[in-house]
């Protein structure tokens, strides 16, 4: 079946199997890579993305439900002017081991920092349920705390 | 620079490193034909305290360093990086002797046809110390050849040639290196050339970002699962669940009809659905009709019984002074306890899969390996044709923990695209990646221990009863059985350290049904929370402080004693130890030494609504050199987040033959919500730059199980740690 979505502001039109998981649309279809298969059951948050500005877990979304929306993959989250604030604290932090959860977290952590502006730790540790086994955690704590602030400043 | 740089005289020290190779192999293969105890012991004695080699097949500098057209170098790691780090330090390295800015540089992995892969793999936390005099003399060779070949251009003498930031000069003559690189057809390579003083190091000891950084932040980071061919196809093979389960019936009608399936492979063992995307390939497998044949439906219970002290063949490791003798015939009390740590899963985020394509009898592999070599070695056999028709190439690992040395599908995914004659993508599912997996093996540990008259600790034994983690690997069931047990891994770090008069410690070696191989810290873990819980009992038991009883215990040991109690030292006075912690705090300490990285954790615990919340960790670490400090520090918190999902969460079981886990629900992991506070010290008391991506991990466990006992006067004997354990 034809499907017709926008993914990081370009237009795309995909013939799958309408059932097929977002994610391998995203990774095998249209090549974009940095989002991961992690878990396939919507559990490790690896495969991460935003559809209409929402955070989903792309492996157990089908793609029928992305048409005539907007996807944002890590690929589409900074633009070529500016560096998205969740990437530059990512870098200032160091957060990263092998990275491979990482695109994944850095989705949801830029959905939470739109939504909580200034999150405390708790916010953070209530609303990111993602799985990293390399034991990023406390920078990852970190780096969402500093990505807030560099909101706020951009703001002023 | 041109191949033609091979043909000159081997420059480099290299059989030096060869000898030190064979003393390693070598000993397995003497211990082998002996066999006895005392010469298995000897063996594991040495083993344990030597210095890992690097067992590299070249030291070519042209195979390790390319100089590019933008006048950077490309060094081709013959480690790998899965998050450990590893490829900074060992750019760090290159960059003090090539003369050239770090950001210079740049890494890849060595494929093994492309470069230098290390045949022992990358494990063990030894990559840096291996490499730590190689990667510099290469380095400086590689920087002396680009001298000779400007002062012979330029017809000047060769002590007139001086090499900075990338550029080549002599008088007011200058070149880069990529002009010299470029213009130069006939390379002379000298003598390895005296390496630097550490006094004279720009980049060693100085905090420097990941290399990797940029790309992982920004998602450009390659896996195996990101490559891509033209015309390739993805395939799932069909995994049986049960343990050593076959094919009793199948039929796969139905999954061939199934849209988008280009075939349904049947050959042999190997059952797998190809198709033209991977959606497609997960559909048809569930509509394959299978019965298996199960050997036996293995329970919990017949496993852990399987795993004790007592049971299977017995290596004595360690025998100082006549510890048995006078545990087994003293009037005063022995103290005596078991322990136990469960089978777990390296549950890494990226399944271990293979990109294979097989043409014309030659394979071209990527796989996100820890031990290209050893799969180089595998293809090979599995296609019937020689090494050198086999590529192997390592992208970035998406975590490995030595998960990627053990057990990989890329036989399979090889004889797939043989079979089909296309490339072939061959990713495991979460589900397989749990349960056709390769675990921690369960262990089962009984420590002894009595005190003379005056309160001294008189002696003390640990016994061990282990599955093998990489002896079979190494040298099948045979040498396994002339080397008794897996002293090198699962028994690594079972020894007494304490410079008690009368120690003795044994490792059972005991089969079980399921592969059992290297989790990050390997034995470490287990025996570091055996050992290090013991102690704390003992402590608890003669009400003394359990940081001061280690110091008291350390009192005329060696020089590695000594390390431990200058890390010990300074965690005292990193926790402010006098000061007791709060009421509802428990808090207590441990430390191990893992091939000569010392440390130690002191860590605060309490329970909140019910459950185990671990409050604060403070870790002390001395990896003698630390070459990029900030790096270690993220090695450190990756242990401790590790070794807190290990300590409360992580346990893998069995069930009616088969693993009971099948994904994340069911294998829960440290999340955000554990993250305690955390410091990290950094010691620097010896002169060679230890390992760093394993040790920390061994006394977070321990630790916390004191912290239990100081806080409830409980003490849990087994992970993971169940407050109503009985």
């Amino acid at each position: 079946m034809k499907i017709d979505f926008s993914i990081n502001k370009k237009p795309v039109s995909v013939d799958v199997d309408p059932e097929m998981p977002l994610l391998w649309v995203v990774r095998d279809e249209l090549q974009l890579k940095a989002t991961k298969f992690g878990c396939g059951r919507a559990m490790c948050g690896a495969c991460t993305l935003h559809v209409d500005g929402e955070v989903y877990r792309s492996c157990s979304l089908p793609v029928q439900y992305a048409a005539g929306k907007e996807v944002t993959t890590l690929e589409g989250l900074s633009t070529e002017a500016q560096i998205h604030p969740i990437q530059q604290a990512w870098i200032e932090e160091e957060v990263p081991q092998c990275g491979y959860c990482q695109p994944g977290f850095m989705m949801a952590a830029a959905k939470l920092i739109q939504e909580i502006p200034n999150p405390s730790d708790e916010d953070i540790k209530s609303n990111i349920s993602n799985i990293c086994r390399c034991g990023t955690h406390p920078r990852i704590i970190k780096a969402i705390k500093r990505a807030a602030a560099i909101q706020q400043a951009s703001k002023i | 620079m041109s191949a033609k740089a091979n043909s000159n005289k081997r420059p480099f020290s290299r059989r030096k490193f060869l000898r030190r190779t064979a003393v390693v192999l070598g000993g397995s293969i003497v211990a082998g034909f002996l066999g006895c105890s005392p010469t298995r012991r000897y063996l594991a004695q040495t083993v344990e305290s030597m210095d890992f080699p690097a067992v590299i097949s070249s030291m070519k500098p042209d195979f390790w360093f390319q100089v590019l057209s933008d006048n950077s170098i490309l060094f081709k790691s013959p480690k790998i990086e899965m998050g450990q780090n590893v490829i900074t330090g060992l750019a760090m390295l290159a960059a003090e002797e090539l003369e050239i800015p770090l950001e210079r540089i740049k890494v890849e992995h060595a494929s093994t046809s492309s470069g230098i892969i290390d045949s022992l793999g990358t494990g063990g936390s030894n990559s840096t110390l291996a490499l730590y005099i190689p990667v510099r003399e290469v380095a400086a060779t590689m920087r002396e050849m680009l001298k000779t070949a400007a002062a012979d251009q330029w017809g000047v003498a060769l002590s007139s040639v001086s090499a900075k930031d990338g550029v080549l000069s002599s008088g007011d003559k200058t070149m880069t290196y990529a002009e010299i690189a470029e213009s130069t057809t006939e390379w002379k390579t000298p003598k390895t050339p005296k390496l630097k003083p550490s006094s004279a190091f720009k980049y060693v000891g100085k905090t420097v970002k990941r290399i990797d950084l940029q790309e992982k932040v920004m998602g450009t980071a390659l896996y195996t699962i990101d490559h891509e061919r033209n015309g390739l196809l993805h395939a799932i093979t069909l995994e049986c669940p049960y343990l050593n389960g076959k094919i009793k019936s199948i039929d796969t009608t139905e999954a061939a009809k199934m849209p988008d399936v280009v075939k349904v492979i049947q050959e042999d063992d190997l059952v797998a659905v190809v198709a033209i995307n991977r959606y497609a390939a997960e559909m048809a497998v569930r509509k394959i009709k299978v019965e298996w044949d199960i050997p036996k439906a293995w329970q919990q219970k017949e496993i852990i019984e399987l795993v004790t002290v007592g049971k299977g063949r017995r290596v004595n490791v360690q025998d100082k002074g006549s510890a048995r003798s006078i545990l087994s015939n003293s009037k005063a009390k022995v103290f005596e306890q078991a322990y136990r740590t469960p089978m777990a899963a390296h549950a890494q985020m990226e399944t271990y899969g293979t990109l294979a394509h097989v043409e014309n009898d030659e394979a071209s592999i990527v796989i996100g390996t820890q031990a290209a070599g050893m799969v180089q070695g595998q293809l090979a056999s599995a296609l019937g044709i020689k090494k050198d028709k086999v590529d192997v190439q390592t992208p970035y690992l998406g975590g490995g923990f030595g998960r990627k040395m053990g057990r990989n599908n890329a036989a399979q995914a090889a004889r797939i695209s043989k079979n089909v004659g296309a490339p072939v993508k061959l990713i495991p599912t979460r589900e397989q990646e749990f349960q056709n997996s390769v675990y921690r093996p369960n262990t089962h540990h009984v420590l002894k221990a009595v005190f003379d008259e005056q309160g001294e600790l008189e002696a003390i034994s640990h016994d061990q009863a282990t599955p093998d983690m990489v002896m079979k690997d190494l040298g099948g069931n045979f040498a396994l059985s002339m080397v008794g047990a897996d002293w090198l891994s699962a028994g690594h770090g079972a020894s007494i350290l304490y410079p008690v008069k009368n120690r003795s410690t044994s490792i059972w070696n005991v089969e079980v049904p399921y592969p059992s191989g290297i989790w990050r810290s390997v034995g470490i873990f287990a025996n570091t929370f055996a050992i290090e819980s013991f102690v704390n009992e003992l402590a608890h038991h003669t009400k003394q402080d359990p940081l001061e009883m280690r110091l008291k215990l350390l009192q005329g040991g060696d020089e590695l004693n000594q390390r431990m109690t200058k890390v010990l030292e300074t965690l005292k006075d990193k926790t402010d130890w006098g000061t007791k912690p709060k009421a509802g705090i428990g808090r207590s300490v441990a430390i191990c030494n893992d091939r000569k990285t010392i440390a130690a954790a002191a860590i605060e615990v309490s329970i909140v609504d019910g459950a185990i919340k671990v409050l604060k960790v403070t870790e002390v670490i001395d990896c003698g050199i630390a070459i990029n400090p900030g790096g270690i520090h993220q090695q450190v918190e990756g242990a401790i987040m590790m070794g807190i999902s290990a300590a409360l969460y992580e346990e893998i079981t069995i069930a009616d033959g088969k693993i009971s886990a099948s994904n994340y629900h069911e294998y829960p992991l440290a999340t955000l919500n554990d993250v305690p506070e955390i410091q990290v010290t950094i010691l620097e008391n010896a002169p060679e730059p230890f390992g760093i991506g394993e040790p920390p991990l061994g006394p977070v466990a321990p630790a916390i199980a004191g912290a239990l006992l100081d806080l409830t006067g409980k003490a849990l004997r087994s992970l993971p740690f169940r407050l109503d354990e009985e």
